[in-house]
């Protein structure tokens, strides 16, 4: 079968990759590998010292428990509780440890909105939801305490309903003295600042107001502050809902930092990532593909050498004429009639040298190749080198001189020619460049565009979808309740109801027309009647309490994938008194919050 | 071509998995840096060769089982301990591709192709891709790994030859092979 043949696939990130990297469990499955094989190879208990020494490990056993049960009852309350922890260590399907706060879900996502306030000024913001967060002057510090100096980013996102609360994996359970209790949130929020990502702090005197719009008038609410150092919810005081009239929504001053979340848009959107793409990648690397090839190009064209004129000795230099048998000296055959000029650069010359008959000469490369040579001399041990510049006079010069003129000619032509072939590969390569500096041009000015368009449209989208969830809780019984807050964090307008009654199960989960089972490693249930959030703890499985009468989702976490068991199918599966539980998996798209919220039906 | 520090070691490096691979043929909880060490490398190896995400990381949890199951015979050859799971993750991949009538995938980037063509003198437009994309699918399996390793994980020969297990000069001579080979193609197709 012929391979499939991608390109540019998106690669895993390294946290998905890490994500599935488990050790622990790698050790598991070896270690219970090694026991099934041992199970299967029975051949040890063909052994005789094998049999025997298991009979007498038997009754050595035997004696001991029996020693330990008559005279050693502390032992024995001790060996219980090693039981227990050893089973407990024994149990494969304990999930790892979490952190405090989980997001169950990369998918879902409660998104901060982004505020700019100004120290020195203070202000009031206004969210979508028609929450208010009223800011004083000089409210925020830095790190060592001084105050801030420009402007804030305040980040702030509100929780409504269950959808929201699973998404920000905020824990709902909440201990007071020993006693565990669930909260139902009348709402709930995050706020937190900085400036230049470095996180400020709320000033020991000052303190912010939050008016948080509710869907829910009633006063039976405390307001809790999340102690992410106990892990606990920290009872603030009681909460007073204030009921408010009519649809008082305002304008917001939505994102004022545009320019910080222009990235966040284009991930948002496939065509924008794709022009930008262009722009930044493919196009760029043509150009750059287009010169690597053209100066390859002209590299490639030959190098054309000028020819070297000879001259006619410089009056009153000294000069060299080689005489003597070339029959001994066939080296130098070709510098015959060559008269070799000394040059001026030979500290060593002396007049004298003339006046020696040199036994042996040789001619050799110059130190600048082809204008001038090097002359060795040698008697006996006597060794002399000058640089010599080879001239010709008489009958010779002239013919050297016509020689010249011919090959400067051709050397003309040829530069002439490699000239004119280099401008034409660069005005090709240029040309070619040009083309795709105008597509750049032209799809920059197309981005613009779209990103305009989009972010435009995409801000309309948001801040309607933020209204209509938020109308659609409870568009009656709105109300605001104040928090007046000293330290950035998460809060909540709650009521604590004790551990839910009912049926008990251990629910199994199926999904697809296979009906394939799902394991969970995160469940959640919510009672839609009370709107309360259970996140199921995993001990020695899953077990779900619920009173028949009321109306249950279920929300199964496996994979990073999510699954939703609605109302209908959980109804459906408690009429038949049965624990299997048809789920269904929400699509693996980017936003799908408002999907879950659908499929939830809130 | 730049050298991959994961893969390759100093002396140093090597004796200290050394010691690692003894310590874990007694006890296999000592497994763990090796598995922590390799674990992206390998599931990148497989990934870069199939289509399925979760596929890949069953199979890279299969590599490292059978690892440590056969790890009282594993012997030291002088080359890095990547070099022997890289093999066993080839075996069970190509195992996988053949019991499960399985479609084996190729992965490129543009850049890799392009890397192609500049390496036989030819300017790359994207208008290529397919004319190349089809040279590649009639190279055959032996030669395609080749390629994957060379271009498209950037891997030096030193590297290449150890996963092979065969000698730098000769993982230089099939690569000179194919690009031989490749060039040839890629004149008949006129790009």
């Amino acid at each position: 079968m012929e391979p499939k043949f991608n390109i540019d696939r998106p690669k895993i990130s390294d946290e998905e990759i890490k994500k599935h990297q488990n050790f622990e469990q790698l050790v598991k499955q070896f270690k219970q590998q090694s026991l099934n094989k041992a199970k299967h190879d029975k051949s040890w208990w063909k052994s005789k010292k094998v049999r025997y020494s298991a009979v007498i490990a038997g009754i050595t056993v035997i004696c001991t428990i029996s020693y330990l049960a008559l005279f050693k009852n502390e032992t024995k309350q001790n060996t219980t509780h090693e039981t227990v922890i050893t089973q407990n260590n024994n149990n494969q399907n304990i999930p790892t440890k979490k952190s405090f706060i989980n997001e169950p879900s990369q998918n879902l996502k409660v998104n901060y909105t982004s505020y700019k306030i100004n120290n020195a000024k203070g202000g009031e913001l206004k969210h979508p939801s028609s929450s208010k967060i009223k800011v004083p002057v000089n409210t925020f510090v830095d790190k060592n305490g001084k105050d801030v100096i420009g402007d804030v980013t305040i980040e702030y996102r509100e929780f409504h309903d269950a959808a929201d609360i699973i998404a920000s994996g905020i824990p709902m359970n909440y201990d007071s003295a020993g006693t565990k209790y669930n909260l139902e949130s009348a709402g709930m929020f995050d706020i937190k600042g900085t400036q230049n990502g470095e996180p400020v702090f709320i000033k020991k005197d000052k303190k912010v107001e939050i008016e948080l719009a509710s869907a829910n008038s009633e006063n039976k609410f405390n307001q809790y502050y999340l102690d992410t150092v106990t892990k606990n919810w920290q009872y603030i005081k009681k909460d007073h809902a204030n009921s408010i009239s009519g649809n008082n929504h305002e304008t917001n001053d939505f994102d004022n930092n545009d320019k910080d979340n222009s990235d966040n848009y284009i991930k948002r959107s496939t065509k924008l990532q794709l022009i930008k793409d262009q722009i930044e990648v493919v196009i760029p690397k043509k150009i750059d593909s287009v010169k690597t090839v053209y100066t390859k190009k002209i590299d490639a064209i030959p190098k054309v050498k000028e020819p070297t004129k000879i001259n006619k000795p410089t009056p009153g230099r000294p000069t060299f004429y080689l005489e003597g048998s070339y029959n001994e000296f066939p080296e130098l055959a070709a510098f015959n009639n060559v008269i070799f000029e000394v040059g001026p650069e030979n500290k060593n010359y002396r007049p004298d040298m003339h006046e020696i008959t040199w036994s042996d000469v040789k001619v050799s490369e110059g130190p600048v190749k082809g204008k001038n040579y090097l002359l060795t001399l040698t008697y006996r041990k006597q060794v002399e080198k000058l640089i010599v510049y080879p001239t010709l006079s008489g009958a010779d010069l002239e013919k050297a001189e016509k020689k010249y003129q011919q090959k400067y000619k051709d050397y003309e032509s040829l530069v002439e020619k490699k000239q004119a072939e280099e401008t034409r590969l660069m005005a090709e390569m240029e040309a070619k460049q040009k083309t795709y500096l105008a597509e750049i041009k032209s799809k920059q000015e197309e981005f613009d565009k779209q990103r305009a368009k989009f972010i435009t449209e995409f801000k309309q989208k948001e801040q309607s979808q933020l209204a209509s969830n938020f109308n659609a809780m409870s568009a009656q019984t709105k109300a605001t309740r104040l928090f007046t807050i000293s330290s950035f964090g998460v809060y909540n307008s709650d009521c604590p109801h004790a551990e839910p009654t009912g049926k008990t199960i251990s629910p199994m989960f199926v999904s697809g027309e296979k009906g394939n089972a799902i394991n969970p490693d995160i469940l959640y249930m919510v009672n839609h009647n009370t709107k309360m959030v259970y996140n199921i703890a995993f001990k020695d499985g899953f077990k779900i309490t619920y009173e028949p009468s009321n109306n249950y989702s279920l929300c199964v976490f496996r994979n990073n994938k999510l699954f939703i068991c609605n109302k209908d199918q959980f109804k459906a599966t408690a009429n038949k008194d049965s624990n299997k539980f048809t789920i269904t998996e929400l699509p693996d798209n980017a936003d799908n919050l408002v999907d879950f919220k659908k499929a939830l039906e809130i | 071509m730049a050298i991959n520090p994961h893969f390759h070691h100093t002396n140093e490096q090597i004796n200290e998995e050394l010691i690692i691979i003894e310590a874990a043929k007694q006890n296999p909880e000592r497994f763990g840096p090796l598995y922590n060490k390799y674990y992206k490398q390998i599931f990148n190896y497989l990934y870069q060769r199939m289509e399925d995400k979760d596929t890949a990381f069953d199979l890279t949890g299969q590599v490292f089982l059978k690892a440590l199951t056969n790890l009282p015979n594993y012997q030291f050859k002088g080359v890095p301990f990547a070099s022997w799971l890289y093999r066993i993750a080839h075996n069970e991949m190509m195992q996988m591709f053949r019991v499960q009538k399985d479609r084996r995938s190729v992965n490129a980037d543009i850049g890799d192709l392009k890397y192609i063509c500049e390496e036989h003198d030819e300017p790359f437009f994207e208008e290529y891709i397919p004319a190349i994309k089809k040279l590649l699918l009639e190279l055959d399996e032996e030669d395609m790994q080749m390629v994957e390793f060379r271009f498209f994980e950037k891997r030096p020969f030193k590297e290449i030859a150890e996963i092979l297990d065969i000698t730098e000069v000769n993982a230089k001579v099939r690569m000179y092979r194919i690009i031989e080979k490749l060039k040839k193609s890629m004149s008949k197709l006129k790009l």
